[in-house]
């Protein structure tokens, strides 16, 4: 179990840039095997909440626990996958796979079974000992997935992992990620942008707003689990409109941007 | 005053270039020259002698020997083992020098982007040895350091050195930091992060500085033999100066090219075998 207590966060000012307030008072409760997803516009610091639960950033007051435990750093219990695929270009994609096994001294034949059978379960089994810059964006967040899963973490930590991908390729993603997580039950904080991705996924959505960052409410998901093979009726049920439309709605009142009618430029 | 429409700035040179379907390869000259970059630089080697040749001929100066009469310079001094004695003079400084560039070059470099006291330690040197006129150093090279071998291993690492340090440093700085991120969070110690992250990730541009600093310490071998230490290879040129010997003259300039050349080659070939995955890196200094 994750426990998000009082977290702020302010970056000091740099410059002429103002202090920034990333994070107000964030309570935040994951259950051990829940999928969470995280939606808000861009610069609410979902981001920055995620690094912190991943141990890779500091906040100034509250707590973050991890079962119990406080964080203090990145621990083998929680594994990220990253919106930029974060592949080292020099080593093979079964080289990629087995980095945290690799760290963690796990000798040479063990890393490679290991990481072989979890490029197998991600669909990559043919391309283990291709470099990174050969495989399509998809591919790559494959390999990132499967480092993550290599080192069975409890917790997995994506930030927007589909966010680089096409349509086509995060659909498949989507409902690949669905049928792994179905079968392991980890625990998942998943940042997104996709009101229908945060659906789809999640068993809750957590709602940030900007300015300063903060959860501004929590949707319960009661769409029927396994989706994994369902995805298509799950996404034309009334049931799935109604709460995407719910969340956009909300989405649309924080935006602070506007095109302004009758100002669009002449054709 | 009428409103701007973007429409009355047309591109002008608008022209499709290199797009729609291949285009069929028609035979005969296209079809070599696509061939092989080796068609190109024979042909345009040609064409430079032949110009040479030509001048050469139409001029008669002295100190400008006809293209076929240097290529037989060339192979002359080839089989001419006093070149040989003298090649191997002036490369002792190479080797000494260049070694140490190589050695200590990418450790400062790297030492700049892991602490700042290093960084602040290089810095200032390193900008002065960037804009100062290397061949200025001499003089002042020689009467610390006399005629002997190590002013010319001096000379050698002032020239290849600055372009190590500097590549090495940008290498690590260059590393993208979502890798540095993506280690930290499966638990790599800070040693881990260099040995597995920045050193890899910085390679292409190491061996990128090593071999332009390779190119740079033979300038300044052969530079400081020409104005000062009248030994080795700048001594053959001096030599085939004064005699008017213009074709060997011209051969031993030639041959300090091949030199050079080969050796480059060779820093490319171990570069592609030790940083395949960086087809090519595109710092300089
Ligand atoms: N290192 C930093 N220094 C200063 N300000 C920062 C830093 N990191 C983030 N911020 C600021 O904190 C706020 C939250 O950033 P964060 O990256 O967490 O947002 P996000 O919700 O992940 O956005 P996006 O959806 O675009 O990824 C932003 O206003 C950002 O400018
Ligand atoms: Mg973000």
């Amino acid at each position: 179990m994750i426990e998000i207590s009082g977290v702020s966060k302010t970056f000091p000012a740099r410059g002429k840039d103002a202090p920034v307030l990333a994070l107000k008072d964030v309570d935040l409760r994951i259950e051990d095997g829940e999928f969470l997803t995280i939606l808000g516009p861009s610069g609410c610091g979902k981001t920055t909440l995620l690094r912190m639960i991943a141990g890779l950033a500091e906040w100034d007051k509250g707590e973050i626990t991890v079962n119990g435990t406080p964080v203090r750093g990145p621990g083998p219990d929680r594994a990220m996958v990253f919106q930029a695929f974060a592949l080292m270009p020099w080593a093979t994609v079964r080289d990629n796979t087995a980095f945290g096994l690799e760290l963690r001294g796990v000798p040479k034949a063990q890393r490679r079974e290991r990481a072989d059978e979890l490029l197998t379960l991600v669909g990559l089994k043919g391309f283990e000992n291709r470099l990174p810059g050969q495989l399509s964006g998809g591919m790559q967040q494959r390999v990132g997935l499967a480092r993550a899963l290599a080192v069975d973490p409890e917790i997995l930590l994506m930030d927007e992992p589909f966010g680089a991908l096409d349509e086509q390729t995060r659909r498949l993603l989507q409902e690949e990620l669905l049928l792994i997580w179905e079968k392991t039950r980890k625990t998942v904080i998943f940042i997104t942008h996709s009101m229908e991705e945060a659906v789809l996924l999640g068993d809750r959505v957590a709602l940030m707003s900007p300015r300063p960052g903060r959860i501004l409410n929590i949707t319960q998901v009661p769409l029927p689990r396994p989706r994994a093979a369902a995805v298509d009726q799950i996404e034309g049920s009334a049931e799935f409109a109604k709460i995407t439309a719910n969340l956009w709605g909300q989405l649309r009142e924080m935006q602070t941007i506007r095109v302004h009618a009758g100002e669009e430029p002449a054709a | 005053m009428t409103a701007f429409r973007v429409q009355d700035y047309p591109l002008k040179n608008y022209q499709p270039r290199g797009g729609g379907p291949t285009k069929a390869q028609s035979g005969g000259l296209r079809a070599l020259l696509s061939r092989s970059p080796w068609t190109y630089r024979l042909i345009v080697l040609a064409i430079i002698g032949g110009i040479w040749q030509a001048y050469a001929t139409a001029a008669q100066l002295l100190l400008v020997p006809k293209f076929t009469d240097t290529m037989i310079g060339v192979v002359t001094l080839a089989i001419n083992p006093d070149t040989w004695v003298a090649f191997m003079i002036s490369n002792q400084a190479l080797v000494v020098g260049f070694g140490i560039s190589v050695v200590f070059g990418v450790l400062l470099g790297l030492g700049a982007a892991r602490f700042r006291s290093i960084e602040g330690f290089v810095d200032p040197y390193l900008s002065i040895l960037m804009v100062t006129p290397m061949a200025a150093l001499i003089p002042i090279l020689m009467m610390a350091l006399g005629l002997d071998l190590s002013s010319r291993v001096v000379l050698v690492i002032v020239f290849a050195i600055p372009v190590i340090i500097v590549n090495s440093r940008t290498g690590v700085r260059q590393v993208d930091p979502n890798l540095i991120e993506m280690a930290t969070s499966f638990g790599a110690t800070e040693r881990e992060i260099w040995v597995k992250i920045l050193l890899p990730g910085a390679l292409p541009a190491i061996m990128t500085g090593i071999r332009l600093g390779l190119g740079r310490g033979v300038t300044g071998m052969v530079i400081i033999e020409l104005l000062m230490v009248a030994v080795g290879i700048g001594n053959l040129i001096l030599r085939y100066q004064g005699n008017f010997s213009a074709d060997l003259l011209y051969a031993v300039v030639i041959l300090v090219i091949f030199e050079a050349l080969i050796l480059v080659s060779i820093l490319r070939f171990i570069e592609r075998k030790v940083a395949p995955w960086a087809s090519q890196t595109v710092l300089r200094d």
